[in-house]
């Protein structure tokens, strides 16, 4: 327990940061629920409209319902490739004897390379005409057969646009995890070989067990970013080919910089935060339960 | 708690109106172009969606730097985000925020018309006239500007002629000749394809030219005015006209006509599937004549490029004259900010344009200046340049500058798809129809 006065002084410190959130994070949700109930396209006055746009999101929007189940499938594949992959990477470099500094580089490279240079690399890798390195090396292993153009075809773009953000961020989510899978008391482990427990065993008794408060962070960090996805889908496909690889967030962007629509577009926004908290709410619930 | 929560909600109310309030209209008088006063030399913006080193911009910063030497204080910003959407974008934020700069890029855009309505563009008719170089301009650069009810808001800066470029020796591989109809195309594409080549070549993902494709038919059916029409509601898709484009368009798509993956392919993606002569044909204006008709072009298809302009079709109300001819993005004055400097920069800069512009090689919106052909240019330039002479008085208008926002988007996203054949024209007439009958009142009011 702190002295009382050096608790004020915590407290007045704290202050600043805590304006700067509210100024930048709470107050923009606050204004799009106003805005929310409101038909207004920014250069007439504003019509309140009451629920009216929550009514046309729910019950004739087409376009919303698509865009809500691709970004679902969207977050799906990110986190088994961020998650996954971070998991499978980080538990083999604690194996590892040497070359460990080399690879967590090479892994996080991806991380700090601009997304519009993701986006536009990825473009190249699946184009059909000229021929692409997906393709190319599909052609190599006797798999022509599934040479296609990864972008246009309806079927593969969601799938198409959602890997290069899973690849960016497996690095950061593996270093977290390494990190925390290296903290992992080492007599813990050596009692449990004793025992003659298993590597698997000891992998799903011991270590993830062990780990399970940093994973839970890094699942809601990922779940939120992979709920806010944009730049990379919408600097590939822009949404398309139709609305194939449209996700909320680039259709709340187009409903307000395209159609300028903000009324519109502030009542789906305020959905993708209803959406990331119910997420997060959701993944503490499944996550503590098992804990317990 | 409750008490923050209240006042952060007060705070934000608060916000909104008072943004509400700064985006109504202006006190300034849109009639008034010739403004009295002193001229005051200060910097003024342009915010344009024009190439950074492209000729307008180029031609634009000499006769600002040169009204300068006369007006020490003056300065033009020049602001551009050449990529259009983004800078649509831009222009309706700035608009929302009622922070729009002197002066403004704009298409005859339902936004822009609303803007003009609001009072906060200078009536451009009105300015041509009172600068004396109202008749120099083509009638039909004027017209490629002006709003449905014949008001004019926008300045033209280039005239262009939009052509489909071909490849001779791949047309002759293929054993066809130069369409004689729309109609023709179909069967083109479908010869073409069986000897081994791509038949059209095009740019998917900045989404506006597979919508010229749309415009065709309609345009040839039923005139320039079915576009007016459908964009209200008073026409559909479901009308002859709206269903031979529909109709017209999927078969381009069965027949394979554009490159395969062509929806992620880019601009200079497709300028080089034909330069490099692997696609047969090329939708595109004169602005890049300095590319097809130069000897920038590559040699080994250099003898072999040509051009025919939009074929017509069986009982086409419009003639074979008559074809997309537009005057590029066109350039709004403020009234809020229009004063005497901007209007007496204006005068110094507009009649000295002409001349400079011409001087580039390109086609002038005016008709006192002569194109000057670049020492570089194949006979094609010259053969281009002297179309302008022929041409019609109906112009067919891209329906990206037509469509209310909403309704654009959903087009470009449907026409990929019917093109594609993942949805039917059925599918395609349906789904149209009903986005314009949901997003064209709000807008056409």
């Amino acid at each position: 327990m702190l002295p009382n006065r050096s608790r004020t002084s915590v407290l007045v410190f704290l202050l600043p940061p805590l304006l700067l959130y509210c100024a930048a994070v709470l107050f923009p949700i606050l204004q799009s629920l106003f805005l929310s109930f409101f038909s207004w396209n920014g250069i007439s006055d504003m019509e309140f409209v009451g629920l009216a746009n929550y009514i046309r999101m729910i019950t004739a929007d087409d376009i919303f319902w698509r865009s809500f189940f691709n970004a679902l499938l969207y977050l799906a594949i990110c986190l088994v490739l961020q998650l996954g992959g971070a998991l499978l990477v980080a538990s083999l470099l604690t194996s590892l004897r040497r070359g460990r500094e080399l690879i967590k580089t090479l892994y996080l490279l991806p991380a700090v390379i601009s997304t519009v240079a993701i986006a536009f690399l990825f473009v190249r890798i699946y184009s059909i005409d000229p021929v692409g390195l997906l393709n190319q090396l599909l052609h190599w292993v006797g798999l022509g057969t599934f040479e296609r153009a990864w972008l246009s075809d309806v079927n593969t773009v969601l799938a198409a646009v959602s890997a290069p953000e899973g690849w960016r961020f497996t690095g950061l989510y593996m270093l977290i995890i390494y990190a925390a899978l290296i903290a992992v008391p080492k007599e813990l482990e050596e009692a449990a070989v004793l025992d003659g427990a298993s590597k698997w065993t000891l992998f799903t008794k011991i270590r993830f067990p062990y780990i399970r408060p940093v994973w839970i962070t890094t699942t809601i960090m990922a779940t939120t970013y992979g709920l806010r996805g944009f730049d990379i889908p919408y600097l590939m496909t822009n949404g398309g080919p139709g609305q194939s690889s449209e996700l909320l967030t680039t259709y709340m962007y187009k409903t307000a910089f395209t159609s300028t629509d903000f009324g519109y577009a502030s009542t789906i926004s305020v959905f993708i935060v209803i959406e990331c908290l119910v997420a997060v709410g959701l993944i503490l619930f499944m996550l503590k339960r098992k804990a317990d | 708690m409750k008490k923050l929560f209240r006042a952060a909600a007060i705070a934000a109310a608060a916000a909104l109106a008072l943004t509400a309030c700064g985006g109504g209209g202006s006190s300034s008088d849109p009639s008034n172009v010739s403004p009295t006063g002193e001229v005051k030399p200060r910097e003024i913006s342009w915010l344009l969606s024009r190439p950074a080193d492209g000729a307008v911009i180029n031609i634009m910063k000499k006769l600002a730097d040169d009204y300068a030497k006369d007006h020490p204080g003056f300065a033009l910003n020049l602001i551009t985000t050449p990529d259009r959407p983004s800078y649509i974008q831009k222009l309706e934020t700035l608009a929302a925020a009622n922070k729009l700069p002197e002066l403004f890029d704009t298409d005859a855009t339902p936004f822009a018309q609303q803007l003009a309505k609001q009072g906060k563009m200078v009536d451009a008719e009105k300015l041509l006239k009172s600068l004396d170089i109202y008749d120099d301009y083509r009638p039909s650069a004027l017209d490629y500007q002006r709003f449905d009810d014949g008001s004019l808001y926008m300045i033209p800066f280039q005239f262009e002629l939009e052509f489909i470029w071909y490849n001779k020796a791949l047309l002759e591989k293929a054993g066809v000749a130069v369409p004689k109809s729309l109609d023709d195309l179909p069967a083109m594409c479908t010869a073409l394809r069986s000897a081994g080549i791509t038949p059209i070549a095009i740019d998917g993902q900045d989404q506006w030219p597979l919508e010229r494709y749309v415009a065709y038919q309609p345009f040839r059916e039923a005139g320039p005015e079915f576009v007016q029409k459908l964009k209200q509601g008073e026409a559909k898709f479901t009308d002859p006209a709206g269903q031979k484009t529909v109709q017209w368009m999927a078969e381009l798509g069965k027949a394979k006509c554009f490159q395969e993956g062509f929806s992620a392919q880019g601009y200079s993606d497709a300028q080089n599937q034909f330069t490099s002569g692997q696609a047969a044909m090329y939708n595109i204006g004169t602005w890049e004549l300095p590319s097809l008709a130069t000897d920038k072009l590559n040699p080994a298809v250099r003898e072999d490029i040509d051009f025919f302009t939009l074929p017509t079709t069986k009982g086409s109300v419009t003639s074979a004259n008559e074809f997309v001819s537009p005057s590029g993005i066109g350039m709004a004055v403020n009234t809020k900010t229009y004063d005497p400097l901007v209007s007496d920069f204006l005068k110094f800069a507009l009649e000295k344009y002409p001349t400079e512009y011409a001087a580039t090689g390109a086609l002038s919106p005016t008709t006192n200046v002569q194109t000057a052909l670049p020492g570089n240019a194949t006979p094609l330039y010259k053969k281009a340049l002297e179309t302008a002479n022929g041409l019609g008085a109906k112009q067919a208008m891209p329906w990206d500058t037509q469509l209310d926002p909403t309704t654009n988007g959903r087009l470009q996203q449907e026409l990929v798809l019917l093109v594609q054949g993942n949805i039917t024209p059925e599918q395609f007439t349906s789904t149209m129809d009903a986005t314009i009958k949901q997003n064209a009142p709000k807008f056409f009011k």
